[in-house]
């Protein structure tokens, strides 16, 4: 998403030269352009602005015993329970913990990834970019339910760390947060990397090259001349992962105890039935996510990653 | 002199050996999940102590992992079909009209759903199709895949379109073709490759998403990743392997196609 606009100057001017042109058929080339957008823009209003009114709508009615709200009562039940309850307080704060820490590892890593792509070359290039891909192509479940047969104390790594004499006993990596957060990394990582990538792939080497040239070592070319041109990439690759991982479902439900808030969601919408609770909790989390995402654009512009959604 | 040279050989080393252990941590869960079925013994463990084939056969007796497959490719067809109509009209609107301000806000709100985390888009979702009836059909299912499929269809036609020699649109206007004429025998068969790419990628977004079809599926429509879910909650199945090896093949597949029409930095690209 991040290189949408690096062909926007070809395309912006390919589009002022086609509208320079007297032919009648550009004179209503405005009109049919609005004509060809209107599926979409329809499609979004109706699949995707209005379904949230409707949430907003249902996060302000009474609970009721017999059905799932209270349909055409107005009410701040729900939201005096998502802020007085103990238990609701613990499950956001877990869910922003998780999120904060995989968005931190997801970004290193991501960084550190793209760029061993970045700077290879031929089959080895391939590989790293497949490695990316796949993962990206197979399922949430099946990516998240591999860890248990690596990660359980009977299982691969545990093998391995015992016999190379690392451990002396096996240690329980799932059910616990640790697992969450391997399970959650695994799911984001393949997006950090490829968003850090994609804007890396348009830098030029060369001026890495200057600057070893001119003396700078190679940590230190990385982040004086590397770091500050692939903010942009940072910061998409930061808010997609802070955005997935403080909404993790499967990663936290399956490999750790821990209660997220998606989980406890999902047990209010699917088991309990309680739909103004769902969604009151969804607006709280949905604005403290939003809160989130302006702090990591407004630190990581200071270092020149302005957030650009197109 | 030698203690730089010393000191860039170990970074060298500490480098490779990086990015070789992520490597090796992106690709092995992928390996345990296709290498797990082939045990005979049914226990769950990686490697496997011995090999067999029993599991898969399996998978061609059972009912309900058929009719999941069913179910995931129909949902898949119809987002591949309505997130391609979508996206390849908005992208080629977009290209006529540059400048509009309709058009600059559209790339900005296909990518918010993206963006939004898939639990939070269920329940919206679940709430508003309950909320106007029609709850429990495959449209839902479609409809919801759309909103992530779309944005990718509209991103790699964009860039697609933006390597369209577009005098070629000129001259078949000046020949006196009409916009949709000109469409269909001018703009298409330039652009099928970009059109394929991003409908087989809206077709495996559609194929490997699980939350948003957790909320809205129910048991006549409940797709592979959902079933997969129900199964391994309740315990550790050989057979969610088994399904997990069909899905990451035919995955590959589509990748091979894609890359053949393409290349893979370019899909790679399409999908961050």
């Amino acid at each position: 998403m991040s290189d949408a606009n690096t062909h926007s100057g070809l395309a912006g001017s390919i589009g002022a030269a086609l509208s320079n042109l007297p032919t009648p058929a550009e004179l209503s080339s405005a009109n049919r352009a609005l004509l060809l957008l209107a599926p979409l823009l329809v499609f979004e209003l109706l699949i995707f602005v209005v379904p949230f009114f409707i949430l907003l709508r249902i996060s302000f009615t009474e609970s009721a015993d017999d059905t799932v709200y209270e349909a055409g009562t107005w009410s701040l039940e729900a939201y005096g329970e998502v802020f007085t309850s103990g238990l609701l307080r613990d499950i956001i704060l877990y869910s922003f913990q998780l999120g904060v820490i995989v968005t931190v590892l997801s970004v290193v890593i991501g960084l550190f990834y793209a760029y061993a792509i970045w700077r290879s070359s031929g089959i080895v290039k391939s590989l790293l970019l497949l490695s990316v891909v796949m993962p990206l192509l197979t399922t949430l479940v099946i990516r998240t339910y591999a860890f248990t047969p690596l990660l359980s104390p009977t299982g691969t790594l545990n093998d391995v760390l015992l016999s190379l004499g690392f451990l002396s006993e096996p240690v329980q990596f799932v059910p616990a947060t640790i697992g969450a957060v391997v399970g959650q990394l695994y799911i984001v990582l393949p997006y950090a990397v490829l968003a850090i990538y994609s804007v890396m792939a348009t830098m030029d080497w060369g001026l890495v090259e200057a600057a070893r040239d001119l003396g700078a070592s190679r940590p230190r070319s990385f982040f004086e001349v590397v770091l500050p041109q692939v903010m942009p990439g940072i910061s998409v690759a930061a808010v997609i992962s802070f955005a997935w991982s403080v909404g993790a479902y499967a990663a936290p439900d399956l490999l750790s105890n821990g209660i997220t808030f998606a989980v406890h969601a999902e047990d209010l919408m699917l088991s309990d039935m309680r739909y103004s609770l769902a969604a009151a909790l969804s607006v709280v989390m949905l604005l403290a996510m939003l809160i989130g995402v302006a702090l990591i654009s407004a630190v990581l512009s200071r270092f020149g990653g302005d957030f650009d959604l197109a | 002199m030698t203690s730089t040279l010393h000191r860039e050989t170990l970074e060298t080393i500490a480098f490779r050996a990086g990015y070789l252990a992520l490597f090796a941590f992106l690709l092995l869960p992928l390996i345990v999940v296709v290498a797990t079925p082939f045990a005979a013994s049914g226990r769950l463990a990686f490697p496997p102590e011995s090999y067999s084939l029993a599991w898969y056969a399996e998978f061609f007796n059972d009912v309900r992992w058929l009719t999941a497959f069913e179910n995931s490719i129909i949902v898949g067809v119809g987002t591949a079909i309505l997130a391609t109509v979508l996206g390849v009209l908005a992208a080629f609107g977009q290209e006529l009209d540059e400048g509009s301000r309709i058009g600059s806000i559209v790339g900005p709100l296909v990518l918010i759903p993206l963006l939004i985390p898939p639990v939070i888009l269920g329940i919206t979702l679940l709430m508003y199709f309950s909320e106007i009836g029609i709850r429990g059909s495959y449209v839902t299912l479609v409809l919801a895949h759309t909103l992530w499929a779309t944005p990718l269809v509209y991103f790699v036609m964009r860039s697609v379109f933006s390597r369209f020699d577009w005098q070629q649109l000129d001259a078949a206007s000046d020949l006196g073709a009409g916009p949709v004429q000109s469409f269909v025998h001018v703009v298409l068969p330039n652009v099928k490759h970009g059109v394929f790419v991003g409908g087989l990628l809206a077709f495996i977004i559609s194929l490997q998403e699980f939350v948003m079809a957790l909320f809205l599926s129910t048991a006549s429509t409940e797709t592979i990743p959902v079933l997969a879910w129900t199964e391994i909650r309740q315990a550790l199945d050989p057979m969610v392997s088994v399904v997990s090896t069909f899905l990451i093949l035919f995955s590959l597949v589509a990748l091979a196609l894609a890359v053949v029409a393409t290349n893979l930095e370019w899909v790679s690209k399409q999908l961050s």
